[in-house]
């Protein structure tokens, strides 16, 4: 895993922030909520306070409050939130409504509900009954010959007296309440009353009636009675709410009061609903602001909607809800209870608000820190890449060639680099002193050894006993042969100065291998040489002087591990711009794969037992000289392995 | 007798050669630094002077010296005995006017060859008529008498050791000669590297006169050889 990853997946740590965040702003809704839910349970018993004892209030009349338990008979009028289109159909009315009343008879069953809108009071009538009659056509509607089907309303007036009409009809359509009124000789009329019009409508086994009364007609009590004839003029089966011999109203109608939803609409909020619920629940008023907005939703930004879509549960509540209970004056009795219900848009948009915040505060800190890190990171590799290549390619053969790198930086690179530098100094000045110390140190042994050689010359003019001269002769030779190795030590340091004073001229190298070939011959007259060179001159750039050099220690060489009679083969042919030189010689392989070392400096792999002293040097000068021509030196195995093949690349600009 | 003035800073090396040549009948004045030669040779110049390079405190106090006495005369004859073996060293003694550059590792009886060799140089131009004899190839005209070389007519400035170098090659045009031959030829002994320095200048010499002068040709592992 490299640096810059490690550093990355570091950064990325730092998301935990947004996390906390978001787990904070979970909290602080939550706090907000409950405080919410308390503010607003406040209200609730401000507004239940507000409303004790008034029953006036909550009732149209005063009396029809404390109804903890309404009686069968009675009806709770339920507020509709537009008038009923008299039209025989119910689609205007809650359905389910709690507040139904159902009465049966056999196969028969009225249902009755009651409604209020503004200042007037709505019954909705549905009649079950297998055989729906009509009132004969055209007939006077009190005469029983012609009765059918036939709904009586009563209710008591304001003033507590009793009034009856009923609803009779020849055909669907609108119909209207009419009252029989008895005159002058008992003559018995039916008076339409226009106040109480409604609807008749046929439905699926039997029919449906609405009515609208006028309010003020009304006092505390209504009942309605169905009577159900099998045929015009029968006797009828009568089921309902009203006593049927004297159609006296059993059931109170209890209504809320009109004034009721004036006052809770000044408490009224977007976001909000108030219902006020009488004692047997029954919803007296409610006004419903729940759905309005509070916040537009373009308000709200795209980022936070997107934190909305990312951060929502399921079981979020949507709502927050507050109850209170409405009691008397005396505090004993129920009246009610207050209803609240919330969105909880508001906290909800409170904390998208802070969330918002916190994310993108959080999100924009983590995406700086990671690229601040990564940046970091990137820009370390590349110190340590730089610090890697320096210290690969700082020292070379000519010796610490590169500044090293950030050995200026202040922090622990620098220090590495430092150290590194100073290491690949010391080690620089230590190659230095052992590439010159070969060369040194023949320099310093050649004046002791001055002193013994010219002793011993002078030694021979004096006249010796025979015995000492046996010693003169091998301190001679010991003196020779430490000569020997001291011009070897020196080799290369001569050959290295002599490439620096090298002058270049343009020659033939053909002539000039020709004509060496023919002193290794007679230099080496126990080897013989065969050459192999091109038919033309080749003209090479470079110092002859130096590749004579070259060439007699890449035959030393040869000579030295070739056996006596052996034939030697100097080769030379021009390859893709370069001039090549081969020597070939039988004898033992090149062993294993130390082939490139052969050409560095103080590296042999002689068998033991020569007593000419040898330092590795020749190859190195043959790869001084081939790279002081642009060139290279290679050796490899002949390919049946009768011997090993030196060759030297020479850049051939001709 | 020819007196040799010896300035090493070796005593034992100084002390050695120093009884080398007095044993050849030379008379020899030793001195370990260059202040105390400067003083001796200033009094009485001495026929030839056998200098090491490094001379105790002063590293290249051998070429101070050099410079020094061949300003006081053009002729005395001075070779430079060193433990240093490098070729610039070597080129920059024979350009400061040495007349040789001997290396350490030479023996005695061999440097005592170089000395007489020298000395008998010195002998044969003081009598000029014994070589006396005139060589022409071509455009290039060998004046033994006057010890002169000219080219194309042109008077090519060359020291004694040269002449003799380019004498021996002219006078067999074609012929190989080896550096041992160069050497007998020439009256000295000297070593490979130097006889290689020594035909480098000839031929820049000659070049200075001539940019496309290519009369001596290297004939690789063996020797030299002049062509017309």
């Amino acid at each position: 895993m490299s640096l810059r990853l490690k550093l990355l997946l570091l950064g990325l740590a730092t998301l935990v922030l947004p996390y906390g965040g978001f787990e904070y702003a979970r909290e602080m809704e939550a706090a907000l909520r409950d405080g919410e839910q308390q503010s607003l349970q406040a209200i609730a018993q401000t507004l239940a306070a507000s409303l004790q004892g008034r029953s006036d209030l909550l009732y149209r009349l005063p009396t029809d409050a404390g109804l903890a338990a309404p009686g069968p008979d009675d009806l709770q009028a339920v507020p509709l939130l537009a008038a009923p289109f008299l039209d025989g159909y119910a689609d205007e009315w809650p359905r389910n409504s709690p507040f139904r009343r159902v009465f049966s008879d056999g196969p028969h069953q009225l249902t009755l509900l009651a409604g209020v809108h503004e200042r007037m009071a709505y019954l909705l009538i549905e009649v079950r009954d297998p055989h729906v009659v009509f009132d004969a056509p055209g007939v006077d509607v009190l005469d029983p010959a012609a009765f059918g089907d036939r709904i009586w309303i009563a209710f008591t007036d304001e003033s507590g007296t009793q009034h009856q009409y009923f609803v009779a009809t020849a055909g669907p359509g609108p119909v209207r309440a009419r009252r029989t009124e008895t005159q002058d000789l008992g003559r018995q009329v039916a008076i339409e009353e226009p106040r109480i019009v409604g609807g008749w409508q046929l439905m699926s086994g039997g029919y449906r009636v609405e009515l609208r009364i006028p309010l003020a007609m009304l006092g505390a009590r209504l009942g309605v009675l169905v009577d159900e004839r099998e045929r015009r003029g029968a006797d009828p089966k009568s089921f309902g709410t009203l006593d049927h011999d004297t159609l006296a109203p059993a059931g109170k109608l209890l209504i809320p009061s009109p004034e009721l939803t004036n006052y809770l609409s000044q408490f009224i909020q977007p976001g909000l609903r108030l219902t006020v619920l009488g004692a047997d629940r029954a919803v007296l008023s409610e006004v419903d602001a729940l759905s309005v907005a509070t916040v537009s939703s373009a308000e709200r930004g795209v980022l936070a909607q997107l934190y909305r879509r990312l951060l929502e549960r399921p079981d979020d509540v949507k709502v927050v809800a507050a109850q209170a209970t409405i009691t008397g004056i005396d505090r004993k009795q129920l009246l009610g209870s207050v209803q609240i219900v919330e969105t909880a848009e508001r906290s909800l948009t409170l904390r998208d608000k802070a969330l918002t915040q916190l994310l993108n505060f959080t999100l924009l800190t983590s995406a700086v820190a990671v690229t601040l890190m990564f940046a970091f990171a990137a820009w370390l590799a590349v110190r340590l890449a730089r610090l890697r290549r320096a210290s690969e390619s700082a020292l070379t053969r000519e010796g610490l060639v590169t500044d090293f790198p950030e050995t200026g930086a202040p922090d622990e690179l620098g220090d590495v680099a430092r150290s590194f530098s100073m290491l690949l100094g010391r080690l620089n000045e230590y190659t230095g002193y052992l590439r010159t110390l070969a060369g040194k140190l023949a320099h310093e042994i050649r004046t002791p050894l001055t002193i013994v050689r010219s002793s011993l010359d002078n030694l021979e003019s004096e006249s010796v006993t025979p015995s000492a001269r046996t010693y003169l002769d091998r301190a001679r030779v010991g003196s020779e042969r430490l000569n020997a190795i001291l011009v070897a030590m020196g080799a290369a340091t001569r050959v290295e100065e002599a490439i620096q004073g090298a002058e270049r001229s343009r020659f033939d190298l053909r002539a000039l291998m020709d004509s060496a070939a023919g002193a290794y011959r007679t230099g080496f007259p126990q080897r013989h040489f065969a050459t192999d060179l091109p038919e033309g001159p080749l003209m090479i750039e470079g110092a002859p002087d130096l590749i004579v050099q070259m060439l007699d220690k890449l035959i030393d060489n040869a000579v030295d591990f070739s056996p006596d009679q052996a034939t030697i083969t100097l080769r030379l042919h021009a390859a893709q711009g370069q001039a090549v030189i081969e020597v070939d010689n039988p004898g033992p392989a090149l062993a294993g794969e130390g082939h490139g070392h052969l050409f560095e400096s103080l590296w042999q792999s002689r068998a033991d037992g020569d007593s000419r002293p040898h330092f590795g040097l020749g190859l190195y000068i043959v790869r001084l000289i081939a790279e002081f021509h642009g060139g290279r030196a290679e050796a490899a195995n002949l390919p049946d392995r009768s011997g090993a093949r030196f060759r030297v690349l020479l850049s051939n600009p001709g | 007798m020819k007196l040799i003035a010896i300035i090493e800073d070796e005593p034992a090396i100084r002390d050695n050669y120093a009884a080398a040549f007095r044993r050849e009948g030379y008379e020899v004045r030793t001195f370990g630094n260059r202040k105390l030669a400067m003083t001796a040779c200033a009094a009485r110049l001495p026929d030839l002077a056998v200098i090491d390079i490094s001379l105790e405190d002063e590293p290249e106090g051998g070429f101070e010296l050099c410079r020094a006495l061949r300003s006081m005369s053009a002729e005395l004859p001075i070779i430079f005995l060193t433990a240093r073996d490098s070729e610039l060293d070597a080129v920059s003694g024979l350009r400061l006017g040495a007349d040789d550059f001997l290396t350490k590792d030479l023996s005695i009886p061999h440097l005592i060859a170089r000395v007489n060799a020298l000395f008998r140089r010195i002998e044969a131009l003081r009598k000029p008529q014994t070589t006396g004899q005139t060589v022409q190839r071509g455009p290039l005209l060998l004046d033994g008498e006057r010890m002169q070389v000219q080219w194309e007519g042109q008077v090519v400035l060359l020291s004694l050791t040269e002449f003799w170098i380019v004498h021996a090659l002219a006078r067999h045009p074609g012929h190989v000669r080896n550096r041992q031959q160069l050497m007998d030829a020439a009256n000295v002994v000297l070593d490979d590297n130097t006889i290689t320095s020594h035909v480098k200048r000839i031929r820049r010499k000659f070049q200075q006169l001539d940019p496309k002068f290519d009369a001596i040709q290297t004939v690789y592992g063996m020797g030299y050889r002049w062509v017309e």
